[in-house]
């Protein structure tokens, strides 16, 4: 590293110390409103005023930067949203496949400008919609599919080919297979696997700390199956990001923004340095490797938190990894806007809510952006919400202002500051999951889980002591609240979903999917790469349920260290 | 010695949420009570578990949807075992229409979205 050479001179520093101090005794007073004690959401001192005497150590090239270059505090592109906007993502999925291909195509006429799916339970954990303990759970929270049959419905007449998907296949369980059909549906119709563009989330963590459900693949093999996903990738699909690190879902679990953004690059790390270990140079993968941001309440702590990531990645790369690919260093990010934040009460609240959220996330130079529907504590989005939700989206573009230039915010004594302060706990955490042998021993021995258990319970503390203030919860409470909307309905899924199961195994030729669930089993006991053989696997229509039972009998299942 | 109230805790079915359930199962210890915190279950194998634990109360989370379907199966399975007298409350992301069908069905208390984790201590207290 170069010489450093601080923006501000030290007796200019000395001087403006001085005379702030001075300042500060004229009015004291001020500090009394509120409980006069002023944090951010995860802990750390605010001041009533930043000056330069804040940022004394900074260097502007060295720790700044421009946009576009190292280390791409300032944001990822040299022209940010000028050039291109943020991806209106919005999630969307329900019901069974039919359904959930009209909700797309909604959203895609009104302007979305990338498919973001959600799956359903059962789909997640690798149950088919028809076994005994998924029946209940068919079509809630996302959309089901069981079977390649579905996946080529819920695409049917959407143009994969120039369109991003993003799929929200949290699970590595559900990953290795519901990838491997969207792959195998492409080919199906003819769209070459180097013509796609998309995300799917494929988070070892997702299935192992952050959402439990039934019969969790011990977390070794869970990450062997998502690192199969970004090695096949690498080589097959190029344009693919083939992991999407979710700390969203870890700060709805209950994470502080420190702690999201070091255990999504923990598993980063843990993910680099398994395929190099299988022989990838770090410039063949990361590249791709995208990150999955939760944009939450505290407005400049998100901020700082998403500069503060950009500088970490570029450092981490660069001296961990030796990575030299400009793309390899700039953290990318999609951010939804906090859904642990919107209340059940008074729930029109949360458009404004979720507005200053996705303010946050542009603020902070995201890539793309799915802003909540208002009804998301109480329901599957309706109609009326996810639209509500895209025209927030198109406000913030198009009416606001805010893509006028990068990165407005940066050189703000109070964010620069914060920026550093954020980066330096983020590092201090990350240093700790190395000493105590990386992210899987850390999930191994339950200590994630007890230090996100641990952060949802003094967050819920705060709350219920009014310490965080929740209008319409622990403030403004409306008397006998009335809904003023409908909730949304989940349509009927398990019937279609069993009928068509049931004929699609009456017509498919049985020892031909036999033999492909031999080859999945044969192909785990030797320890190869999953996708080879999954992605041409489905084309014989074994079902996903199918396909999970047998990696399970192979690998075996754990018990979550979570109470 | 008045003796500790035992909860046990699950989520149904598939649901992957755990954060509510953690929070209250910790909150419920910090009380005084005694939390056995079984994961995710069927209704059936709930119902037995409490059996076996000597449950006061047994504690539902859910906020996949799947409540009207799961929950008052739990109930069922402990009348058809004689255990009238082990209560089970529900938390969860429960639209208010379902909160009286589901208070029919034997669930003696729903807690919604933002409800004090002190409003569930007290009332679990006061059951017994």
């Amino acid at each position: 590293m170069s010489k450093r050479k601080v923006l501000f001179s030290p007796d200019s520093i000395e001087e403006i110390r001085q005379k702030k101090e001075k300042w500060q005794k004229k009015t004291p007073s001020v500090e009394k409103t509120g409980q006069g004690i002023f944090n951010t959401l995860s802990g750390l001192p605010v001041n009533r005023l930043y000056s330069p005497e804040d940022i004394p150590q900074l260097d502007y090239l060295q720790d700044v930067g421009f946009p576009g270059e190292e280390p791409f505090v300032r944001g990822v592109h040299p022209t940010m949203y000028r050039g291109r906007s943020w991806t209106l993502r919005q999630l969307a999925g329900f019901g069974p496949p039919e359904e959930t291909n009209r909700r797309y195509r909604l959203l895609l006429k009104e302007g979305a400008t990338g498919i973001n799916g959600v799956f359903d339970y059962p789909t997640l954990r690798g149950y088919d919609s028809t076994d005994p303990i998924a029946r209940a759970d068919a079509g809630r929270g996302g959309v089901s599919i069981d079977t390649l049959e579905d996946m080529r419905i819920l695409f049917d007449g959407i143009p994969i080919e120039k369109i991003s998907s993003s799929l929200v296949t949290c699970q590595p369980i559900c990953n290795i297979t519901v990838q491997s059909m969207y792959f195998a549906n492409a080919q199906n119709r003819g769209v070459p696997l180097n013509k796609l563009t998309g995300t799917s989330q494929n988070d070892f963590l997702m299935e192992t700390a952050i959402t439990i459900a039934p019969e969790v693949l011990p977390p070794r093999f869970s990450f062997k199956l998502s690192c199969d996903a970004i090695e096949y990738c690498t080589q097959h699909v190029p344009y693919w990001n083939p992991i999407s690190f979710s700390g969203y879902n870890y700060r709805e679990s209950g994470c502080t923004a420190i702690q999201e953004i070091a255990f999504v690059f923990a598993n980063a790390i843990a993910c680099s340095e398994e395929l190099i270990r299988r022989g990838f140079h770090v410039d063949s993968f990361a590249p791709r490797l995208s990150f999955f941001l939760s944009a939450h309440n505290d407005f400049f702590e998100e901020i700082a938190k998403y500069r503060a990531a950009r500088r970490i990645w570029c450092r981490i790369m660069k001296d961990r990894f030796g990575a030299k690919n400009p793309r390899s260093l700039a953290l990318r990010f999609h951010v939804q806007t906090a859904g642990v934040a919107l209340t059940a009460q008074q729930p029109l609240n949360n458009i404004a809510r979720s507005a200053y959220h996705g303010l946050a996330a542009v603020l902070g130079g995201a890539q793309s952006v799915h802003i909540d529907g208002y009804d998301e504590a109480l329901c599957t989005p309706t109609e009326l919400s996810a639209l509500t939700a895209l025209r927030t989206n198109q406000i913030l573009q198009l009416e606001t202002g805010v893509t006028n230039t990068v990165d407005p915010l940066g050189g703000s004594y109070f964010i620069e500051s914060l920026t550093g302060q954020l980066e330096e706990m983020i590092v201090t955490l990350l240093e700790e999951i190395d000493q105590m042998g990386g992210i899987i021993k850390a999930v191994e021995t339950g200590w994630i889980h007890r230090k996100i258990s641990a952060s949802a319970y003094d967050y819920q503390q705060a709350i219920d002591s009014g310490a965080i203030p929740v209008v319409g919860l622990n403030c403004y409470q409306a008397e006998d609240e009335k809904l003023p909307m409908d909730l949304f309905q989940v349509p009927e899924t398990l019937r279609i979903q069993e009928e068509r199961l049931k004929r699609i195994k009456n017509e498919r030729n049985a020892s031909k999917a036999q033999r492909a669930l031999e080859d999945i089993s044969r192909c785990c006991d030797e320890g190869r790469n999953l996708m080879e053989v999954l992605v041409e696997s489905v084309k014989t229509h074994v079902t996903e349920g199918e396909i999970s039972r047998t990696i399970k009998s192979c690998y075996g299942t754990w018990n979550t260290p979570l109470f | 010695m008045k003796k500790n109230i035992r909860v046990v805790i699950a989520r149904l079915g598939m649901d992957a949420h755990w954060r509510g359930s953690i929070v209250v199962a910790h909150a419920l210890r910090d009380a005084g009570m005694e939390v056995i915190y079984v994961g995710n279950q069927m209704p059936e194998d709930i119902a037995e578990t409490a059996v076996q634990e000597y449950a006061d109360v047994v504690g539902l989370s859910t906020l996949s949807g799947n409540h009207m379907l799961l929950a008052p199966e739990v109930v069922r399975h402990l009348r058809a075992r004689g255990m009238k007298q082990i209560i089970v409350v529900l938390g969860g992301t429960i639209p208010p229409d379902d909160i009286p069908k589901l208070k029919k069905a034997g669930i003696v208390e729903i807690f919604g979205p933002g409800t004090p984790l002190e409003k569930i201590i007290s009332f679990l207290s006061g059951s017994q």
